[in-house]
């Protein structure tokens, strides 16, 4: 499979008469942008905010990020399933614009699996998104079945923001882009010699698909991964669009979208592909909340990655608590066929950092990349700006949120300031490989 | 007496009796079955719990359930 | 200048040996012993006061030499305790950690002590305390004392956090995420670490495995017949309103409601409160997390005694070990003082 990801940089995003690229510069016509998004019916309210790295803002509650992509030259849909119809993602080219995202932040409401970025300061470390343009749907719907629900679907935002990433990187459809990334690796099989004698490695990710009911959960080319057994994946359908994250998990364990179209596990083993080691691909694992689910998966993950021939393995695991459980009963079993593995997860110690780090261990699983700690306490001063509604992150279930607590008070003060658990930081563990973070003794 | 779905998290936190449930969002009970159905599912499990609480183990042990 | 309390036995005090190890705590003004040593690095606090006692006074009599000298501390003002070093000898290390855990528990000051790693007070105490790796004898006084001195400088400087690899305490099994100073992402760790192990090469892991808790095995129930059963949840079940603001996640809280003369849970009037599951089914049919209905034919019948007459719900997602143990010995009262004999715990 090849994949042309021709990259446009920008490092300004800013409204106008016409929505296009120059120069780095992306300019979106906001009346139109917002008319495209309100298509959708469901869509009642929504503005289109950019926030950009350095400014005093905060945006919460975050309920997706996606980078903005196309397809070039051809009808599919750069998420297919989603957006469009289903064609094979991962082929041909893609146009993708880099440095920004397009977030769906909710105008009022906010679910358990939302999260908050801040643009500036302190709280700005915790999240990978600080760091790029931000352009922000912020929206309310007709969704009222879920309008006081702690855990929401946020359906039509998620997909209004797809919508919109779609839209804007058609934009650039007939120019050239900056740079043009080539991401090509051909059959298992048949590699040849000089690479086929370096160690073999398969990628294993465990995405988020803990809800029985379809909405919540992280989709494969628009299918619920509860419904699903572990299959074999190519690295260029990860990247892109194949995968959209879901709105269910607490969010610094979350995989974005934008976390899968950027996955930089990924993009390390296609660099060391070829020179030191042979990258076999990725095995799309889920995790459900059965024990009997839970182990038919990890059977499933052990066989494909054992008739694939791996030497070795990486897993990630989206979450953490019971999803624990497969994680580690994962690199057990790998272990248990030879298979050497490395699991990449964050941690849950309590605030007091003395909990048990995962819920389920195993002395097999001695070789652990640990991304974060969700339950890290997290004071940080208010913004001037905020993008959204920040009481959502008292008052609507976030995870990392609370609206009471003897010693600490409500997580959002009268004077803007707040106190919660990195757990609702978005996507702030980057377990998908981004994260400059590691737990540690004290 | 321990009754959840996710023995290995029972076993690693050091829980010694343990009677397997369902699933983590209903312990004890099946959506896909009748409520008849279910009645008797969890009358069953709960039973073994009962039984298994006289029983003098000597390890962490989990108790087998039929339905 | 800050103050600070050093606690050392009666060997060290030079009071006796093996003799006189049944010395009563006594306390002094000043500096002695070892405390020469300390007080030659310590630059942030005086030694205001020694505390003295025997070895086996504080072992065969631990209540009493942490009482009296709990009362020697209340009466003086410090900013910091420090004990030993205790070297290699092992009751003097037990002494230093069983001291150091009741002054950080008890006064809420940092506690520092060091001690060889073959001495038994090591594996007991080193959660509760720093405790620093410490030479076999006397002879390593000066080296060792001035690591104590070195970490209790930069408490008393207003730190809080310190790594253990970086300072070289024993770790204390407190588990917090940090910035790595060389930017290096995970995924490159992951990778990297990869390579090695499949090469065979030696690479550290981010989370050894700890050594797992076990728990002592409850004697059996004789006669079900004539037991009290109680049921505890952390599935996050409570009345509708949710009246004592149970958290849905990262739980602190917990309540106990009634279940007298009910025979099962109706829903609407009960529902799961717990962020970490889908609670569709269980807001259904909360007996399917709290299995009232058929315990009360269970006890109609005459297999159970008699059920007690609350249920206890707790939400078990994100909750620390110390708020669930917390809470945990908050609901065992009320069960004992119920006369319950047995518990069903149903987590989800």
């Amino acid at each position: 499979m090849r994949l042309e990801l021709g990259n446009f940089f920008v490092n300004k995003v800013t409204f106008g008469e016409v929505t296009g690229f120059s120069n780095g510069t992306l300019t979106i016509n906001k009346e139109e942008a917002i008319a495209f998004v309100k298509e959708d019916e469901h869509i009642t309210e929504c503005d289109i905010m950019i926030a950009n790295p350095g400014d005093e803002t905060r945006i919460v509650p975050v309920k997706e990020a996606i980078e903005p992509r196309a397809k070039v030259d051809s009808k599919a849909a750069a998420f297919p399933g989603v957006t469009g119809d289903l064609s094979q993602a991962g082929i041909g080219r893609t146009n993708a614009l880099k440095g920004c995202s397009v977030l769906a932040v909710g105008k009022h409401w906010g679910s358990f699996g939302d999260g908050l970025i801040d643009m500036s300061g302190e709280g700005a470390k915790y999240t990978l998104f600080s760091q790029l343009i931000n352009i922000c749907l912020v929206a309310d719907t007709d969704e009222e079945f879920e309008r006081h629900s702690q855990q929401k679907k946020n359906k039509a935002i998620r997909w209004a923001a797809h919508r919109l990433a779609e839209y804007l990187a058609k934009a650039v459809e007939n120019q050239d882009p900056d740079e043009m990334e080539v991401l090509e690796l051909g059959s298992i099989s048949k590699r040849g010699s000089q690479v086929e004698e370096l160690p073999s490695v398969v990628y294993i990710m465990q995405p988020q698909s803990q809800m029985e009911e379809k909405g919540y959960n992280d989709l494969l080319y628009g299918w619920d991964l509860n419904q699903f057994l572990p299959t074999l994946v190519h690295p260029n359908e990860v990247l892109d669009g194949a995968m959209i994250g879901g709105s269910y998990m607490c969010c610094s364990s979350k995989f974005s979208t934008y976390d899968f179209q950027n996955n930089p596990t990924i993009k390390r083993l296609y660099r060391e592909h070829g020179k030191t080691v042979n990258f076999l691909g990725v095995i799309m694992s889920n995790l459900n909340v059965s024990l009997e689910q839970k182990e038919r998966a990890i059977y499933f993950v052990a066989k494909l990655a054992s008739m694939i021939g791996a030497d070795g393995a990486i897993i990630a695991e989206e979450g953490y608590g019971n999803p624990d459980a497969d994680f580690i009963g994962c690199i057990s079993a790998l272990e248990d066929l030879g298979i050497k593995t490395v699991g990449m997860t964050n941690e849950c110690t309590g605030r007091d950092g003395r909990s048990q780090p995962l819920v389920t261990l195993d002395e097999k699983a001695d070789a652990i990349v640990s991304c974060g700690n969700v339950s890290d306490v997290v004071e940080l001063p208010a913004m001037k700006t905020v993008i959204g509604e920040l009481e959502a992150l008292s008052r609507d279930g976030m995870s990392g949120g609370w609206s009471s607590d003897e010693k600490l008070g409500p997580s959002v003060r009268p004077d803007g300031s707040i106190i919660m658990e990195n757990d609702s930081m978005f996507c702030g563990d980057q377990i998908c490989g981004s994260s400059p973070k590691q737990v540690r003794e004290f | 007496m321990q009754m959840c779905n996710l023995i290995p998290v029972a076993v690693t936190v050091g829980a010694n009796k343990i009677v397997p449930t369902v699933s983590i969002p209903y312990p004890l009970g099946n959506p896909s079955l009748s409520e008849e159905e279910q009645w008797k599912l969890r009358h069953h499990r709960v039973g073994v719990a009962l039984d298994a609480l006289t029983e003098d183990i000597k390890e962490q042990t989990v108790f087998k359930v039929k339905i | 200048m800050k103050k600070a309390v050093l606690y050392i036995n009666q060997f060290f005090a030079g009071i006796g040996g093996e003799e006189k190890a049944d010395h009563a705590p006594e306390i002094r003004e000043g500096v002695m012993g070892p405390g020469l040593a300390l007080k030659a690095s310590l630059k942030n606090a005086e030694i205001t006061h020694t505390i003295i006692c025997g070895d086996n006074f504080m072992g065969s009599n631990t209540e009493e030499a942490i009482e009296i000298i709990g009362g020697f501390l209340e009466d003086i003002e410090f900013d910091i305790f420090f004990a030993g070093p205790a070297f290699q000898a092992g009751r003097y290390g037990v002494a230093c950690g069983t001291i150091c855990k009741y002054v950080e528990e008890k006064f809420g000051v940092s506690t520092i002590t060091s001690m060889n790693d073959e001495n038994p007070g090591v594996e007991m105490f080193k959660k509760d305390t720093y405790i620093f790796p410490g030479g076999k004898s006397a002879a390593a006084m000066r080296q060792d004392t001035k690591k104590m001195a070195a970490l209790g400088d930069r408490i008393l400087a207003g730190e809080k956090r310190f790594l253990a690899e970086e300072e070289g305490f024993f770790p204390r099994g407190i588990r917090h995420q940090v910035w790595r100073e060389d930017g290096l992402i995970a995924a490159d760790r992951a990778v990297d670490m990869l390579i090695k192990k499949m090469a065979g090469e030696e690479f550290v892991s981010e989370l050894p495995i700890p050594k797992l808790d076990r728990v002592p095995i409850a004697p059996p129930v004789m006669d079900l017949s004539k037991a009290t059963i109680a049921i505890v949840t952390s599935g996050g079940i409570v009345p509708i309103d949710n009246p004592d603001k149970i958290q849905s996640s990262s739980a602190t809280r917990w309540g106990r409601y009634s279940i007298a003369g009910l025979d099962r849970l109706e829903s609407g009037v009960y529902k799961t409160i717990h962020g970490g599951y889908d609670p569709t089914v269980a807001d259904a049919n909360p007996n399917v997390v709290v299995p009232l209905d058929v315990l009360r034919v269970y006890e109609k019948e005459g297999k159970i005694g008699k059920l007690h007459d609350y249920f206890y719900a707790t939400v078990g997602t994100g909750t620390s070990e110390a708020e669930a143990s917390k809470m945990a010995g908050e609901m065992i009262p009320f069960l004992k003082e119920a006369g319950v004999d047995a518990i069903i715990q149903v987590s989800t």
